[in-house]
């Protein structure tokens, strides 16, 4: 089968999402698969000269990186790059949380920086003709298990279903707590977490985002052993349009209630049910978990 | 003749001049930036240890370090955990030894000859991901630790795991770059003692031997490292000349008019910063002969870079031998950071050498956030009179992609460098 022709272009970034797709397990499987017209490390048939001076056949255009007017990449502006070969394309994919919504770098000093399609939540309309091209991969970094099986996909031509930004349901259907060794903590909401330990849930005081954030990690895990929650570092949200938030490490309350609650769980429903968990003590749990 | 570098985590713009069909002049741009200090300012300290790993991709793990020991050093009293040290010791390490393998074999490899070898750069390098992911949750950007220690307890069935990891890549080592046993480490003293070695490495340096490189790519000869660890040892060589006195305030950034990377200097001089630097401060006897040999050459840093990798693994096994499990992962500082008003440096050794961070505290916020990285200290250019590392390994080549070569010797990486 014809190799699919794939351009990996990299705007304001730290080249996070391109060393985790390095992380993909069967990457000479899937350049058996794929070529990259250009990879910002591995060898391409095409230096970067040529990708921006002509127009190279290409059917998938990935972009790493928040995007700019006015970031200019090996001398030209970034964006320019962007429209030439989204006219050759079949499909356009932002790889990561800068290319999707803008991520850490939307607080750099360039005007208006964006993902291609949103600045955070909103809907920027500036490349509303590529809207429906593009395919958003967030995370930051990207997962590369969540980013090789969505090429896959469209290589195959399925029709992904996508969420309202572009990203697949497969994938951001689930929340980050899904999976989590900790969960029970949460459910029963034994919430004396320390940091340093098996025991607990960074959910209560330390800013663990896991059950308000769309993602794969605790079910697909990361570097296939692990995942943040699960060693005890709080999620950060970083596959959401609000990444990075303030204030990374607490958990904000208001009248000792967290600002946000699990997705579709309301206030009245969150008091309802910490209070009857509050009722019952599960010795299991305030216990060490290895203890004698 | 300008000259577009490519696929160093970025781009590089390197404008030569000749005379006499030789490299009479270069300069060195890096053309865009990120402002990630400017994103800093203002932000709570603790924030610093999300943001600080996505300075850079490749060594987001070396910032992650640096934040929590500069954070860590605006307390007057902190109590660390000697487990909890020698963790992120130990995840640094491995992001060093990964960062090595892809260099020679994406980076290097080409430019002799022989294609990129990805399934030899990504084997041992996933490897290092999953043994950092035990500790860390994830690789890249984790940011478990945190002021007063890491998140992560340590079980010894994770102690197991790590350890197959190290074992694996130390085997991969073995059977593809350099076929040498660990014991060979303390007996590998000469170039010559190399001579019955086999390996891509070795084909490597016979290689530049054939084609008379061994040479090429010689700088001042002046090699700095502020980074200490338990491997690792601060100090600076001149010559050959290693003296341990140094004092971190004197190391200082300069702007440039062309290029978004401060060029950095200790005392008004450059330095190389990593591998070769680390070996000739901690005097190896095998980077020294070499060194005896070929100066500061393409051949001395190559070699060095690629053997400090058994040495690493090497030291890996040493330390999780000596973690103690029942300690803390973490200790809960007494005082909040966010309480103190303070300046905090910090110096770690990272893949390409020396990595200085500096952040001051006020009123709850970081009021100022100063990195310096091993790639400004290596790449960044000079002027006519007092030339940058890299400008003057390179000036005196007959040809442009020698000069490539030589330049990607020092591993540049364009995002760390503006950052």
């Amino acid at each position: 089968m014809k190799k699919t022709r794939v351009l990996w272009l990299t705007l304001m970034s730290c080249n996070g999402n391109t060393h985790s797709f390095l992380n993909y397990p069967y990457i000479e499987q899937f350049l058996n698969d794929f070529e990259f017209i250009y990879h910002p490390i591995i060898d391409s048939d095409y230096t970067l000269e040529e990708i921006i001076s002509q127009d190279i056949a290409c059917d998938i255009l990935l972009i790493e990186g928040s995007v700019a007017d006015d970031f200019i990449k090996a001398g030209v502006p970034g964006i320019d790059i962007i429209k030439r070969y989204a006219k050759i394309v079949e499909k356009i994919v932002t790889v990561g949380t800068c290319a999707t919504f803008g991520g850490i770098f939307r607080e750099s000093n360039y005007k208006d920086v964006s993902g291609l399609h949103f600045q955070e939540e909103r809907r920027t309309d500036k490349y509303n003709d590529l809207f429906e091209k593009t395919v958003s991969i967030s995370g930051c970094p990207v997962h590369p298990e969540v980013l090789v099986s969505t090429l896959y996909a469209i290589k195959k031509g399925l029709s992904l279903k996508l969420d309202a930004y572009l990203r697949p349901k497969e994938y951001f259907s689930y929340t980050i707590h899904n999976g989590c060794t900790r969960n029970e903590y949460f459910e029963y909401k034994v919430d004396n977490h320390h940091f340093g330990e098996l025991e607990g849930c960074m959910f209560y005081d330390h800013g663990c985002r896991g059950p308000f954030t769309h993602g794969s990690c605790n079910k697909i895990l990361w570097n296939e052993v692990n995942s943040k929650t699960r060693a005890g570092l709080p999620c950060m949200g970083c596959t959401e349009p609000s990444f990075p938030k303030r204030n990374i490490f607490e958990t904000k309350k208001n009248m000792g209630i967290p600002e946000f609650l699990p997705v579709g769980v309301s206030k009245r429903t969150y008091l309802t049910l910490a209070g009857i968990t509050k009722a019952f003590t599960i010795d299991r749990l305030e216990k060490k978990l290895f203890d004698d | 003749m300008i000259k577009l570098i490519e696929k160093i985590e970025g781009e590089a713009k390197l404008n030569f001049s000749f005379k006499d069909n030789k490299i009479d002049d270069v300069s060195v741009d890096f053309m865009s930036t990120r402002h990630v200090e400017d994103i800093l300012k203002g932000k709570t300290p603790l924030d610093a240890l999300v943001i600080n790993p996505r300075v850079c991709g490749i060594c987001g793990h070396a910032h992650l370090i640096a934040t929590v020991r500069a954070l860590e050093a605006c307390y007057e009293d902190i109590q660390i955990s000697n487990k909890a040290k020698i963790i992120r010791e130990l995840t640094l390490t491995f992001e060093l030894i990964q960062n090595h393998f892809k260099w020679f074999y994406l980076t290097i490899f080409p430019f002799f000859g022989v294609k990129q070898e990805i399934a030899k750069a990504l084997y041992p390098t996933q490897l290092m991901g999953k043994a950092i992911a035990v500790f860390g949750g994830q690789y890249p950007h984790t940011s478990y630790a945190i002021v007063g220690g890491v998140v992560c307890e340590v079980t010894n069935m994770d102690i197991i795991k790590v350890q197959r990891y190290i074992d694996e890549t130390t085997d991969f080592f073995e059977k593809n770059v350099l076929s040498i046993q660990n014991s060979d480490l303390k007996t590998l003293n000469t170039l010559n003692d190399l001579s019955h070695v086999k390996g891509d490495l070795r084909d490597i340096l016979k290689k530049i031997e054939q084609n008379d490189w061994q040479n090429l790519g010689k700088s001042y000869d002046r090699f700095i490292a502020f980074g200490e660890s338990s491997y690792f040892k601060k100090g600076k060589s001149i010559k050959t000349r290693v003296t341990q006195n140094l004092a971190i305030d004197d190391v200082k950034e300069t702007d440039s008019t062309t290029s978004f990377a401060k060029s950095v200097h200790y005392h008004d001089q450059y330095y190389e910063v990593g591998p070769l630097a680390r070996a000739m401060i901690g005097k190896n006897p095998l980077i020294k002969d070499a060194h005896r040999r070929y100066g500061d050459s393409i051949f001395t840093r190559i070699l060095a870079r690629v053997y400090e990798i058994p040495q690493l693994l090497e030291h890996t096994k040493i330390l999780i031998e000596s973690l103690d499990l029942s300690e803390p992962s973490y200790i809960k500082p007494e005082v909040d950071i966010s309480q103190l008003n303070a300046v905090g440096i910090s110096a770690v050794e990272a893949a390409r050498g020396t990595l200085i961070h500096k952040v001051e505290i006020e009123d709850l916020k970081i009021k100022s956030y100063e990195i310096i990285t091993p790639t400004q200290w290596n790449l960044c250019g000079g002027h006519e009179q007092n030339l940058g590392v890299s400008q003057k390994a390179m000036i005196g080549l007959d040809n442009v992609k020698l000069a490539e070569m030589v330049f990607k010797t020092f591993d540049v990486c364009s995002v760390c460098t503006t950052h």
